[in-house]
């Protein structure tokens, strides 16, 4: 199945801001964010369509799965 | 400070602290060492100068009884990363109540000036009356007490916070500084005066690179009382650090837990700036007075387009290797840095910039400047210009000063400017006398009196609950954006629980990047605390000591004639919804109204088993 991949903030560094990428069907969205390679202590915020999901959120065809890092106030 | 005990929660009057008290009036001077009452008293900052608040009463911030209370946290000066911060409490000239009577604030600030007062000897400065005449107060180390002189400071006044403390360097050796601007000596019309405090960085570099209190105005109340400045002088303290806070100190900058804040080169997320990409993500960075409008103008100020333009510096407070600060250059013809423009904190950048349709970073950079220099809260500042667009938008027939409108950024900049010279008391009043002042205020963004953070309101309820600066007195400011988390229960235990320790990090004298999740109730607190002064404190005890200062705040607003339906978001929030933001919408009337309760059943009945 294809994903879309967003990648957010510091997240892009050295990588992209978008990509489509192909994974096996019933891939959850912990599996994808460990193939990506991204440093675990910036990938936060976990959304799919726009919406909160967690790691064992089982993805579908054609989903968009954003990645961000915390926000921070300041 | 003087520690009889090794266990404060239990033996707190065996723990002292050194305070001098100030009477401007006579000029007198009373140093003591004063026995703690709690373990909130031994922590210090707030949880100290809010006791003595609330046994004042005071019916308007400008007057002689409203104490300015400068002190510094147990871990101020200690070998903890981050272990720098000093506190200004008083009753403030911009939070005030409906019913009129000024609010107890305080604002923290970094820089080395704490860390400085702390190893002079001395833990707490209490400024009583007015002087005459301007006087600026040195605070000195010597062999046995420290030494606190009265100075006439003619020669500072009209100078800019960073004029004052490169005039001061001069004169003082092995010392560092805090000072008011222009805004604070216009505290007639200007509330939210700030006061600077120096950094290692400004004074080798000669650079105005301070760090500030800002929120609440205690740069203005200390203008009133005619203090232009602060020096303490001492020797620096710090010998080896002992293990165990080594260990903490190496977790805060690996663990994780800061690595947000962090400079990009270095791996980290570049610090608070960060929160513009992330806070786009969901349409929710503030623009045009906090309507954002679902389009890409935030991404003009991110980072990646900054940087195509213009040198950002990393650099760090006094020690510490979190290295949060993003500092804008000019960038010269060779690729190095240049002029000095402006340091690019979320706040700042967003409301003196996008929040004011301003989306060019020299513009902004010469905004956040303006404030740096003359001294004013950037928050207070630009929410109240905002609004002022805002009106004028809706007002072209008669707009308000000088009919500047969004993104115009020469009448802004004239607006920014003579605010801070104290010319134009319609912003320097802060958004809610202004706004009260046409009749329109529900697109006035303040809660209780005070301007608020760059958090849109729809996604943070928590607002209402903060006792000091919007977003830094608690904590819920990102949860929506991070957690998505739309029940009640979730909001209810985070208001009332867990999201209310970040002030905590207000009272020990630490950053809150030292562990902004998770608060000082913590192992590493608990060890540093040990391994600094050999004492011993449980994780609960601090956490059950911030609740406590936490809910006398509470008390205080009420006491201060706070009623309850002043606990609320900005009245365009429910009367207007904006659907451009694409996080949950937390803010119907209905779950507003349950929030409210249940919070209040909570607060209400810990307050009275408090009192």
């Amino acid at each position: 199945m294809k994903i879309t991949v967003k990648l957010y903030a510091v997240l892009q560094v050295g990588r992209y801001r978008e990509k489509v990428l192909d994974f096996p069907v019933e891939t959850k969205v912990g599996a994808v964010v460990n193939s990506l390679d991204l440093p675990s202590e910036h990938v936060d915020i976990l959304l799919v369509n726009g919406r909160h999901v967690d790691r064992e959120f089982l993805l579908q065809d054609g989903d968009v799965l954003s990645l961000l890092p915390m926000v921070e106030g300041g | 400070m003087r520690f009889l005990t090794d266990n404060p929660a239990s033996e707190p009057t065996s723990v002292l602290y050194t305070r001098c008290t100030v009477d401007l009036d006579s000029g007198g001077l009373l140093m003591e060492d004063v026995p703690c009452r709690n373990l909130e008293d031994v922590l210090g900052g707030f949880g100290r100068s809010f006791q003595m608040l609330a046994e004042r009463d005071i019916r308007s911030a400008y007057v002689d009884a409203n104490p300015l209370i400068i002190n510094v946290g147990l871990l101020t000066g200690s070998h903890a990363m981050t272990g720098m911060r000093t506190y200004f409490s008083g009753y403030s000239p911009i939070k005030q109540s409906k019913k009129g009577l000024p609010a107890a604030m305080w604002s923290a600030g970094s820089g080395k000036f704490g860390a400085k007062l702390k190893w002079t000897g001395l833990d707490e400065l209490v400024i009583e009356n007015r002087s005459e005449q301007p006087v600026y107060i040195v605070i000195r180390e010597t062999g046995d007490r420290p030494e606190v002189t009265l100075k006439p400071a003619d020669h500072l006044l009209g100078m800019t916070t960073h004029e004052k403390i490169m005039a001061l360097q001069e004169q003082y050796d092995d010392a560092h500084f805090a000072a008011i601007g222009p805004a604070g000596e216009n505290w007639q019309n200007v509330y939210a005066g700030a006061v600077a405090l120096s950094t290692v960085n400004q004074l080798k570099s000669k650079q105005d690179k301070v760090r500030f209190a800002g929120r609440g105005g205690m740069g203005s109340l200390m203008g009133y009382k005619n203090v232009l400045a602060l020096v303490a002088q001492s020797s620096d303290k710090l010998g080896k650090t002992p293990e165990p806070i080594k260990k903490a100190n190496i977790n805060v900058i690996k663990g994780g837990g800061s690595a947000r804040l962090q400079p990009i080169k270095r791996g980290g997320g570049g610090g608070t700036w960060a929160a513009y990409d992330v806070l786009q993500a969901f349409h929710a960075v503030p623009v045009n007075n906090f309507r954002p409008q679902g389009n890409d103008l935030p991404e003009r100020l991110f980072r990646t387009k900054v940087e195509q333009q213009y040198e950002i510096k990393s650099e760090a407070c006094y020690r510490c290797g979190i290295t949060c600060h993003n500092n804008i250059h000019e960038r010269n013809a060779d690729g190095s840095a240049g002029a000095f423009l402006a340091k690019f904190d979320y706040e700042p950048l967003n409301l003196l910039g996008t929040n004011l349709g301003l989306h060019e970073a020299a513009q902004v950079a010469a905004l956040i400047h303006l404030c740096d220099n003359y001294g004013m809260d950037a928050i207070t500042t630009g929410v109240t210009v905002s609004y002022v667009l805002s009106y004028n938008q809706r007002h072209p027939e008669k707009p308000l000063l000088n009919g500047a409108s969004f993104g115009d950024y020469d009448r802004i900049h004239d607006l920014v400017k003579r605010t801070g010279l104290g010319q134009l008391p319609e912003i320097g009043h802060g958004v809610k006398r202004l706004s009260e002042s046409t009749g329109e205020t529900d697109y006035a963004y303040h809660v209780k009196g005070l301007e608020i953070a760059a958090y849109q309101p729809e996604t943070n309820p928590g607002y209402c609950w903060a006792i000091a600066g919007g977003h830094m007195s608690m904590g819920t400011y990102g949860m929506l954006a991070r957690e998505g988390k739309t029940d009640l229960d979730s909001w209810v235990a985070a208001i009332t629980r867990d999201k209310l320790q970040i002030v905590g990090f207000d009272m020990i004298g630490l950053c809150k990047f030292f562990d902004i999740v998770n608060g000082i109730g913590t192992d590493m607190v608990v060890d540093c605390l040990a391994a600094e002064h050999g004492l011993k404190v449980t994780r609960e005890e601090l956490q059950a000591a911030v609740k406590r200062a936490f809910l006398r705040g509470l008390a205080l607003e009420i006491q201060q004639g706070y009623g309850k339906e002043e606990y609320c978001l900005p009245a365009e929030v429910t009367a207007n919804p904006n659907h451009n933001i694409t996080l949950p919408d937390l803010t119907t009337p209905e779950f507003l109204a349950e929030l409210e309760k249940r919070v209040w059943e909570i607060f209400d009945r810990e307050m009275q088993e408090l009192i």
